[in-house]
């Protein structure tokens, strides 16, 4: 369970996030919906630490995780897509999945990686063939890319996984591939998912609740169905003219 | 993969047992100019332990060695300490050396930190001079050293099982997991955090090695030589060899540093007969200018991509 309380976050003059309450129950999956520069990545930021809130906290299935630095909150099973993949350019996709395999420890990354299993099969889940692990970032397709971040993410081990626009760039094709697969994860793992996307198409099957964040305010949160027929949601995404 | 790492340790022990022989086929003064590749090739395996692959580039290498050469120089030569305890020392010394770099790491990168180390540099050229001269010598440096052991040959092969054990592990050190996320800490950092991983702890690690290796060669170089002198150490002219022979040899990849470093040494040697003066590291930086245009990932790509064709042709030439 992923618990923020009042998060609230302005850069400079620019208030990005202000008192923003979410909570993800395990095994839970929360869409995240908002026009662009609502505050959907600076509240991601907020969750994994890559920023500190200015007030507000952060819970990991009742603990607060305020004091923890990114990778601790990685290890305890929190993690997160990109919107823009960062993958690592020069090593092969193989060696990228295996960067987020490893234990965090020099006694175990003192290791010679003698056999690629857990790599492959990581790669494989997400619609990477085989032959794509000894390819480089730069020799792949947008499309690619989104499942390398997502085959990175998955590598970590997530309990909670923050989703920013995996489904961006992808053909109808890889999307459904990518849905069924996080689909198929929450049923075997229970994993809990905080789903950032333009695609409601695509969210929808995926989601039990939304979250509609606009001008770094929470302006509606329930079902899929009562949100996106909700006027005052409609209104963020299309203006009121 | 693991047929890379085999045949890697093949060209170890090859490039071992050619070094092993050398000296009984060369005359003394080509033996001298190994030994000084040879510490040259220490210095430059330990630059690219810390460097090569993070992209934390060290512009003050020199700091580095000049610590443990100091450290050693000093307590023999006043306090009379066996070499034994000294050299020990002098490595401890440059390992606490090292995390003073490693202050700068946590919060600055790239060019930011190259300038910050070369300072830790140009500091410790002044420093040497001004504080207690008369201990350290001053601006003349000590001679009249201790050595280890004395001839050519005897430390030939001092320097050589020194950089055999040092190359080799650093070697090894960088084909595991280790290697992969260095490289990768060198491309984002942020995202191998984002993967679950202290890359603090990381990257001291790796200056740890790294000021472990200087230490460890910085004495011994100075027992080597019977004498210290701040110009000859703390110099960007002794940095940059350390540099073009990583650059030169392919950064990241140890063996290409030490490759490079014998190349560079004997590309001065074999020059200097005709160009006895300085015109000859004009030479130089010309050659090294083209090679590094030529292939970016210096000479352990040349030899790599050398090798692929030929088993390519060997290839070829089986199923026809």
């Amino acid at each position: 369970m992923l618990e923020a309380k009042d998060l609230s976050k302005s850069f400079g003059g620019l208030k990005a996030l202000q008192q923003v309450t979410l909570r993800a129950e395990s095994g839970h999956s929360v869409g995240i919906i908002g026009p662009n520069g609502a505050g959907k990545t600076t509240l991601f930021n907020l969750l994994t630490g890559e920023i500190k809130p200015d007030s507000g906290h952060v819970s990991l299935d009742g603990v607060s995780i305020d004091t923890e630095p990114i990778h601790e909150r990685v290890k305890l099973g929190l993690a997160r897509t990109y919107q823009v993949p960062r993958p690592f350019a020069e090593i092969s996709v193989r060696e990228n999945i295996r960067v987020s395999m490893m234990e965090d420890n020099l006694k175990y990354m003192l290791r010679v990686a003698w056999d690629d299993t857990g790599e492959k099969a990581i790669a494989e889940s997400v619609g990477f063939t085989a032959q794509q692990l000894d390819q480089l970032p730069s020799e792949l397709a947008m499309g690619d890319l989104r499942k390398l971040e997502l085959a990175r993410t998955l590598a970590t081990n997530p309990k909670v996984l923050l989703l920013d626009e995996v489904f961006a760039g992808l053909t109808y094709g890889e999307i459904e591939h990518i849905s069924n697969l996080l689909v198929e994860r929450r049923k075997t793992h229970g994993t809990t998912y905080l789903i950032v996307s333009h695609d409601l198409k695509a969210l929808q099957p995926l989601v039990d609740d939304v979250l509609v964040i606009h001008g770094g305010n929470v302006i509606k949160k329930g079902t899929f169905d009562e949100v996106v027929s909700d006027p005052q949601v409609q209104n963020a995404y299309l203006g009121t003219g | 993969m693991n047929s890379n790492l085999r045949r890697g340790i093949y060209g170890w022990i090859a490039f071992a047992a050619i070094m092993v022989i050398l000296p009984h086929v060369v005359g003394t003064g080509v033996t001298r100019s190994f030994v000084f590749a040879m510490y040259l090739a220490i210095f430059a395996v330990s630059w690219d332990i810390m460097s090569g692959r993070t992209g934390y580039i060290s512009f003050g290498h020199p700091f580095l060695i000049g610590i443990g050469g100091y450290t050693t120089a000093l307590l023999t030569y006043h306090l009379h300490w066996p070499l034994f305890l000294s050299i020990p020392t002098a490595v401890v010394m440059t390992m606490i050396g090292g995390t003073l770099f490693f202050f700068p790491a946590l919060r600055i990168r790239g060019t930011y930190f190259a300038l910050v180390t070369l300072a830790f540099m140009e500091l410790i050229y002044g420093l040497v001079q001004v504080i207690a001269p008369k201990v350290t010598g001053g601006t003349r440096g000590l001679s009249g050293l201790e050595t280890i052991v004395t001839g050519a040959i005897p430390n030939y092969y001092l320097a050589l099982v020194v950089l055999l054990i040092l190359g080799f592990t650093m070697w090894l050190v960088i084909r595991t997991h280790i290697g992969t996320a260095l490289s990768a800490v060198g491309m984002d950092e942020d995202a191998v955090r984002a993967s679950g991983i202290n890359v603090t702890r990381l990257k001291l690690f790796a200056f740890m090695l790294s000021a472990f290796a200087a230490g460890l060669g910085g004495a011994l170089y100075v027992h080597y030589l019977g004498s210290i002198a701040p110009r000859a150490l703390f110099d960007v002219g002794f940095l940059f060899q350390i540099l073009v022979a990583c650059l030169l040899g392919g950064a990241g990849t140890i063996s290409g540093p030490i490759a490079g470093a014998f190349f560079l040494t004997f590309l001065l040697e074999w020059l200097r007969p005709y160009f006895p003066g300085p015109e000859r590291f004009l030479i130089y930086g010309a050659v090294a200018l083209i090679l590094y245009v030529y292939q970016p990932n210096g000479l352990h790509e040349l030899v790599r991509n050398g090798l692929k064709r030929l088993n390519q042709l060997k290839l070829s030439r089986d199923t026809s």
